[in-house]
């Protein structure tokens, strides 16, 4: 729909200049029109409302298969003693690491000063959000009697029965829960300044009341600024340790668990790779189309797809680290049964699984070696896809090869999913993309008033601050220039 | 049923007399009514059956009880009662002991005073519970006519029949013929010899499909006349058995297997050798310390070499390398054993080779030690198959114009079933008395529901003669009547099975008060004092040495099989002949040996499949001149090259909704001149594929897994010789030294009992009976052939088999394996909802209510034995059925995790009785179900607290060891390595 700008490469490490991060020579009042007017505008291109539509589609397919699944029970999924796990837990696994980036861009890159950040956090953690809701309804329906999944929760009850402590799969309740509360929070807090301005901006009642309501009264005074500056901080400390613990707990639900390939204490800080890892793929593999999309290349620069590239190419190397040291282990270990998980992982009868692991998450990412892989946005996306099935596979190469050989060779198994199962996974994506497509539609999928903040105009270069992204009250300018006919 | 559907209480009730006014209202709903294909008709069965399930559920046997206006004395509404019965199967009984809450028999065991079970049962014997409750019995008499069936009822029935067999009375009975299963019923050979007064001129043939007829030809050359060689393995230190299968297939089978067992502990540090030398692998020569896999061909020869090496006679060079060397050591150790050996053939062994076994026990001084033999139940019998031959051309030639059929169902068991159905439909008056409307029924004029063994009054001998009463545990439930009242109509001299079964035992009772004999009887199970079966005594052995060297100076070499493949038929571990083949229990059992349900598969070795190209699953046909069969094949380790196996009683095309349609009828190639053995047949892959529902093993291996688990095996099921016990005794535990670390605390273990269980893997034959106990007992669901396919069979006790070594001579080991016990257990320190905890004397204990199934329990359970109910599993179970769920377990909904639990509620019944009584728990009180059953007594339950319990001195034996004790798991499961015994001068081939 946008006519591709020349924009100047913003990627060139130039020494003594810090590199633009906002291009196109805009200034506040165009970076709040590029981005309210995504939302504002009446109708948006057709391929919105066709990508919609199909994933509304695959909603109900999600949905259609849960009421299946609640009505005739789990059989209709392809488990069985031994593989007792199979889509359900990958999913769940696959849906929580994806969450992973946006909590890392927004929280922890935000107190590493990385203000490159500005332009993707908004985007990436509305990702956070929907990928920690598809991911929880996993377990809720992996369970055989879904209808006593309230029973993981510690309320006070008449029969005095509390769960069991001990287990991780509690831990993950509440690891889970935390996280996306969290999460939750720091989005939404995020967001007030810019949800204020689409509600300054609005030109219909309903979009007022809405974002009136949603916006939580908020007038940009200097106090407004300072209060949200001081909790957008502690928030962001607050989540920035849920990024690492909540994928070393939902690791836990193997590591903790006694079976060879499970049983593991490099799990914890392999899983927390590798959900950066995938995360970041993810981001990668939305944005881009995104912002070409929406014609937000002024924005989210190539610098910011490279910096993610960089990032996704750190993790994976962590990740293949990872691989490395589980086989070191078990050869090290001198443990059998380890070393014929392994050996089974590679030669197995699933061995194909885990080829698709090594090629997607070993080979691939190492493209990101090249500065053209990293600043080309089509190979990007190639790649971060191939990343997204490679971390899929991880976690059912994982829990599936270690399952369906344990220790008794008279209980080897095979597991083979169903259609209701593919159904699911499908369902899950399409639940994923409807939300996403709403929030692209009807929210601020860049925080202005934080891009801003990175802009020479803001004058932070200088300030006090040194120009790392922090405003502590009001934006000098900000108000400068408005557009014609636009409310206060 | 709901209530819109009812339109008078009869309908409900579903009597016969509204049956018949349907019949003469709605002629035509009647058919349907009848016609198992359409599915009106199952709905309306299957209501009836709901009907019929209220009401039979308070039924009681007429003569004997009262109504509970005035209860009887001393009985407890709801505590379980125990009454003796016996089972007869193809001739044989064995003794058993039925549980029964409130008139309604839910358990099936074995009688400990008799001296076959001695408490034991077969997992037959116990399935006929699921029998006796099968909604596919037939209900009601039927008439077939013109290719259309009518319902009708006993008067109709006794209405034709009584001036029909006045009529044939007058003439003598000519051209009455009754075709009938084989028996042991004293009273049912009481009515027969009155049946042969009364109808001079009529014939009586008898067919059995799985029979003992070359053995009883032998003993006839012999004795004079058949008998049953009593076998005693607790006095034999050597066996050598050629294609025999005492442990398993044979009529005293449980009996055996408790006394082969007892030599295998290493008890004082000797143990018995069995040696073995056959073409299929059986559960025998599983257990054998030496084994040929031979053809047929070379089995043959290996008795003649036995036989002239322990005779003294020429015999000339082998013709089988394999047979040679086996013969030639077995003679040694035969020799070596003289007086303390025995040798057997089995049934598939033609004439002269039981002649040789006869000969080589009286020479080694076997006779009166180790083997000694009874009179048979009916000596004048012939053979069966010349039994069904020549009624096949009695039939056929219009001799026979009124047939009664008594059981069985010869026209799909005879050889040539197809003659034999087309011979029996000609038959004007054809009368069936059958438990279902099976194939036979289908060919016959008049259809008799017949009274199920647990639920009629009637007498069974066991093999060694024991005279057993069976009585009714419930009253019939769809008013069918027995063989014996039948006959005795027929005779003119109609009286109730109770009466028959009294008068033929008062007959034989000892002088003195009949009434409390009779009632001992009942109460024990077995006729004190009755020796219903003389002993027989031998010939001198001159004679018999005669005969055999008589044999082998004339044995003329069996011509070479005329192409490769020689076809072996088998009756089935699972169905038998095919009778059982409407039994869910049975059908979902796994194989013993190939670990295969709901199917049968055409056997073949690795080396024959390997040259014909076959693989496991592949739908091969089998031709043996005009006959061909489509089977799926299984590739068998330990088989005997160039054989193909093939079980029989698949393939049912009448069998009722479970059995019908599953497997491959391998009697579509059994024909009289090859009952067992059929030479030159051709086998040929098709080039489709069929799943086999194997519990174990389930999809071909690769190499890597096929390597890792000849690793493990070792490890899992510790094995060594005697000899190697003898010369270091701690050889089993030092596998175990290893540093253990401490994760969690155990649970405090603080109750006054601590169980635990013991199970001696040289004593276990593989034979299923706990896997049935268990099922039996704790409700375990049936859950059809592609939940299996899926891995989801739902056994809390299963058999593992091992084999190791060559595929062409594996080693085979067994090992049950259920809950382990854990005292620190991987499963409870998962479970999120606490639904898995450990109770204070040890139990791991699964709480069906508080489980929401997310089946971590199992992922982290290492021995893989916790079972998930992934859908409803009960909620089709038909309401006959439901009555034998046992009432003190819990029936277990959708989305549960469920496991063995040591049979809590046997525990909790005996620790309450102990506390009313207010005295202590005696060390073998408490019995779970499977060690309860087991016929070798390989499992042992106790408790540890009890120093002197003797699961507590077995969990210090030598050989004691816990399966992966590594991991540090403590199981209260413990096993006792397998010992084997071979000869120190037979190198392992």
């Amino acid at each position: 729909m946008s006519t591709v700008p020349i924009l100047p490469d913003n990627t060139i490490e130039a020494p003594g200049a810090r590199a633009p991060l906002v291009l196109g020579g805009n200034d506040f009042a165009s970076v709040t029109d590029k981005v309210c007017s995504i939302v504002e505008r009446p109708r948006l291109p057709r391929a919105w409302y066709v990508a919609f539509t199909i994933s509304c589609a695959l909603t109900a397919l999600l949905v259609a298969m849960v009421g299946y699944l609640f009505l005739a029970g789990i059989g209709v999924w392809g488990l069985n003693i031994p593989v007792g796990w199979g889509f359900d837990i990958t999913n769940f696994v696959f849906w929580v690491g994806i969450g992973h980036a946006g909590t890392l861009i927004s929280a922890i890159l935000f107190l590493f000063r990385q203000k490159w950040r500005t332009g993707i956090n908004r985007f990436a953690e509305a990702m956070t959000i929907f990928a920690v809701i598809c991911a929880g309804i996993f377990p809720a329906i992996h369970t055989g009697r879904p209808w006593f999944d309230y029973w993981l929760f510690p309320y006070p009850n008449q029969m005095s029965v509390w769960p069991n402590f001990r287990s991780p799969l509690l831990w993950d309740v509440f690891a889970v829960s935390t996280y996306f509360t969290v999460s939750l929070m720091f989005w939404f807090t995020g967001m007030l300044p810019d949800l204020a301005t689409l509600r300054d901006r609005a030109t219909t009642r309903g979009r007022r009341i809405v974002y009136g309501i949603l916006s939580l009264g908020w007038r940009g005074s200097g106090r407004h600024w300072h209060r949200y500056e001081r909790v957008y901080l502690l928030l962001a400390a607050l989540a920035a340790p849920l990024v690492l613990s909540v994928h070393s707990v939902v690791s836990f639900d193997f590591a903790v668990a006694q079976l060879p390939g499970w049983h593991s204490t490099i799990f914890p800080p392999y899983f927390v790779a590798g959900a950066i890892f995938s995360g970041f793929a993810m981001v990668i593999t939305l944005l881009v189309p995104v912002r070409a999309f929406f014609g937000l290349e002024e924005i989210i620069t190539t610098r910011h797809l490279e910096n993610m590239a960089k990032i996704t190419l750190a993790t994976g190397l962590m990740v293949a680290y990872s691989y490395g040291v589980e086989f070191f282990m078990a050869w090290y270990s001198g443990n059998p049964l380890e070393q014929f998980v392994l050996a089974n992982r590679a030669m197995g009868p699933y061995a194909w699984a885990f080829w698709i692991m090594m090629c997607c998450n070993v080979a691939a990412p190492q493209a990101f070696w090249f500065k053209k892989v990293r600043t080309t946005p089509w190979t990007l996306v190639g790649v971060s896809v191939l990343i997204n099935v490679g971390m899929w596979f991880e976690r059912f190469v994982i829990i599936v090869t270690s399952l369906h050989r344990g220790a008794l060779p008279s209980s080897w198994g095979y597991y083979r999913p169903t259609w209701v199962e593919l159904g699911t996974l499908a369902g899950s994506f399409g639940l994923f993309m409807t939300l996403f497509l709403l929030f692209l539609r009807y929210g601020p999928m860049i925080a202005m008033a934080e891009v801003k903040s990175v802009m020479p105009a803001a004058g932070l270069e200088h300030g006090p601050h040194h120009g790392h992204g922090q405003y502590w009250g009001e934006i000098p300018h900000q108000h400068d220039r408005r557009r014609e006919g636009a409310r206060p | 049923m709901g209530k819109e559907y009812w339109r008078s209480l009869d309908e409900l009730a579903d009597t016969p007399e509204f049956r018949s006014l349907v019949e003469k209202e709605f002629p035509g709903l009647a058919e349907e009514l009848l016609s198992p294909q359409t599915r009106r008709a199952f709905l309306k069965v299957m209501g009836a059956s709901l009907g019929v399930a209220g009401l039979a559920a308070c039924r009681w046997p007429k003569e004997t009880i009262l109504p509970f206006a005035r209860g009887p004395e001393g009985r407890i509404p709801g505590a379980p009662q125990q009454f003796a019965t016996a089972m007869d199967l193809g001739g044989a009984a064995i003794g058993l002991l039925v549980t029964s809450f409130d008139g309604r028999p839910v358990k099936v065991e074995g009688n400990p005073l008799h001296p076959i079970s001695r408490g034991a049962a077969t997992a037959f014997a116990q399935a006929s519970i699921l029998e006796l409750y099968d909604p596919d019995r037939s209900k009601q008499v039927l008439r077939r006519e013109g290719g259309q069936v009518f319902a009708s009822s006993w008067d109709e029935f006794a209405a034709f029949a009584g001036p029909h067999f006045a009529e044939l009375r007058a003439r003598k009975g000519a051209g009455l013929a009754v075709l009938s299963e084989g028996s042991s019923s004293p009273s049912l050979t009481r009515l027969r010899t009155r049946f042969a007064e009364v109808f001079p001129q009529a014939r009586w043939f008898e067919w059995e499909p799985v029979e003992r007829d070359n053995e009883r030809e032998a003993e006839r050359e012999i004795f004079g006349a058949p008998c049953h060689p009593q076998l005693r393995f607790d006095k034999a230190d050597v066996v050598v058995c050629l294609d025999a299968d005492p442990l398993f297939d044979h009529p005293a089978a449980v009996a055996h297997a408790r006394d082969f067992a007892s030599r295998r502990r290493a008890e004082g540090g000797t143990m018995n050798r069995l040696w073995c030398a056959e073409s299929v692998l059986s559960l025998t020569g599983a257990a054998a310390d030496h084994r040929a896999a031979l053809t047929p061909h070379g089995v043959e020869e290996a008795a003649r070499l036995l036989a002239s090496a322990v005779l003294g006679v020429e015999a000339g060079a082998p013709q089988d390398a394999a047979a040679g060397r086996f013969a030639a050591a077995a003679a040694r150790d035969l020799h070596a054993a003289r007086g303390r050996c025995l040798v057997l053939a089995g049934p598939r062994q033609p004439v002269r080779i039981h002649l040789l076994a006869h000969a080589l026990n009286a020479a080694l001084g076997a006779e009166g030690t180790t083997v000694s033999y009874v009179e048979d139940i009916d000596p004048s019998r012939g053979p069966h198959l010349g039994g069904i031959l020549q009624f096949s051309v009695a039939a056929d030639r219009g001799e026979i114009r009124t047939l009664v059929v008594l059981g069985g169902n010869p026209a799909y068991t005879a050889p040539g079933a197809e003659g034999v159905s087309a011979a029996i439909a000609k038959i004007p008056v054809s009368v069936r008395l059958g438990l279902f409307d099976d194939e036979t029924s289908r060919v016959c004029g008049w259809h008799l529901p017949r009274a199920h063994s647990l639920e009629s009054w009637g007498d069974a001998l066991a093999w060694d003669g024991t005279w057993s009463v069976q009585q009714p545990l419930i009253d019939a439930m769809y008013d069918g009547r027995t063989p014996a009242e039948l006959i005795a109509v027929f005779v003119g001299e109609a009286a109730s099975a109770h009466e028959i079964a009294r008068e033929t035992l008062k007959a034989a009772a000892p002088a003195g008060g009949f009434e409390a004999f009779w009632r001992r009887t009942l109460h024990d199970g077995v006729a004190a004092g009755v020796a219903a079966l003389p002993a027989a005594t031998p010939p001198a052995g001159g004679r018999l040495r005669a005969l055999a060297e008589a044999a082998l100076a004339e044995w003329e070499q069996p011509s070479a099989p005329a192409s490769g493949i020689t076809a072996v038929f088998v009756p089935d571990a699972r169905v038998h002949d095919g009778r059982f083949a409407n039994n869910a229990w049975l059908q979902e059992m796994p194989d013993p040996l190939t670990k295969i349900t709901w199917d049968n598969a055409a056997l073949l070795s690795p080396k024959t499949a390997d040259s014909l190209g076959v693989r496991h699953g592949d739908v091969v046909r089998v031709k043996r001149g005009e006959r061909a069969l489509e089977i799926v094949a299984y590739v068998m380790p330990g088989q005997a090259d160039d054989t193909v196996v093939l079980p029989l009683g698949y393939g049912r095309t009448a069998a009722g909704k479970v059995g019908t349609g599953v497997g491959f009828n391998a009697y579509a190639l059994r024909t009289p001149d090859a009952l067992y053995f059929a030479g030159g047949v051709t086998v040929e892959k098709t080039g489709r594929t069929h799943g086999l529902a194997c519990t174990q093993d389930h999809q071909a291996i690769d190499k890597v897994g096929y390597e890792a688990r000849g690793q493990r095996i070792a490890d899992l099921v510790r094995e060594g010789t005697l000899a190697e016990l003898v010369a270091d005794p701690e050889f089993v535990r030092k596998k175990d030294e290893r540093p253990v670390l401490p994760v969690f605390e155990s649970p405090k273990l603080i109750g006054e009992h601590q169980w635990a269980m013991s199970i001696d893997l040289s004593a276990c034959i593989g034979c299923n009976a706990c896997t049935i106990a268990c099922q039996a007992e704790n409700n375990i669901a049936v859950v059809g052939k592609e939940q299996v396919l899926r891995g989801r069979e739902m056994h809390w006790i299963r058999v593992d088999r091992y084999f190791s070594g060559k595929p062409e001579t594996p080693k085979v080991a067994f090992q049950p394996m259920a809950c382990q016990h854990c005292e620190n257990a991987p499963c409870e320190q998962v479970c999120p909802v606490a639904a898995t905890i450990h109770s204070d004397e040890g139990l791991n204990e699964q709480v069906y209510n508080r489980c929401v199934g997310t089946r971590y329990c199992s992922n982290n359970c290492p021995y893989k034995v916790r079972r998930f109910n992934f859908f409803n599993y009960v909620k089709n179970v038909p309401e006959t059925e439901k009555m034998a769920f046992n009432p003190e377990v819990t029936v277990r909904g959708r989305g549960v995790m469920e496991k063995c639990s040591f049979c809590v509620q046997r525990i909790e019944a005996v620790k309450i009785a102990a506390k009313n009584d207010r005295r202590p728990i005696k060390d073998g009180d408490v019995v779970p179900a499977c060690a309860q059953t087991c016929p070798t007594q390989a499992i042992v339950f106790g408790d540890l607290k009890d120093a002197a319990s003797r699961v507590s001195k077995l969990r210090e034996d030598r050989r004691s060891y816990p399966v992966l004790g590594e991991l540090n798991t403590k199981p209260r499961t413990t096993y006792l390595a397998k010992l084997r015994n071979p000869s120190s001068k037979v190198e392992e081939g």
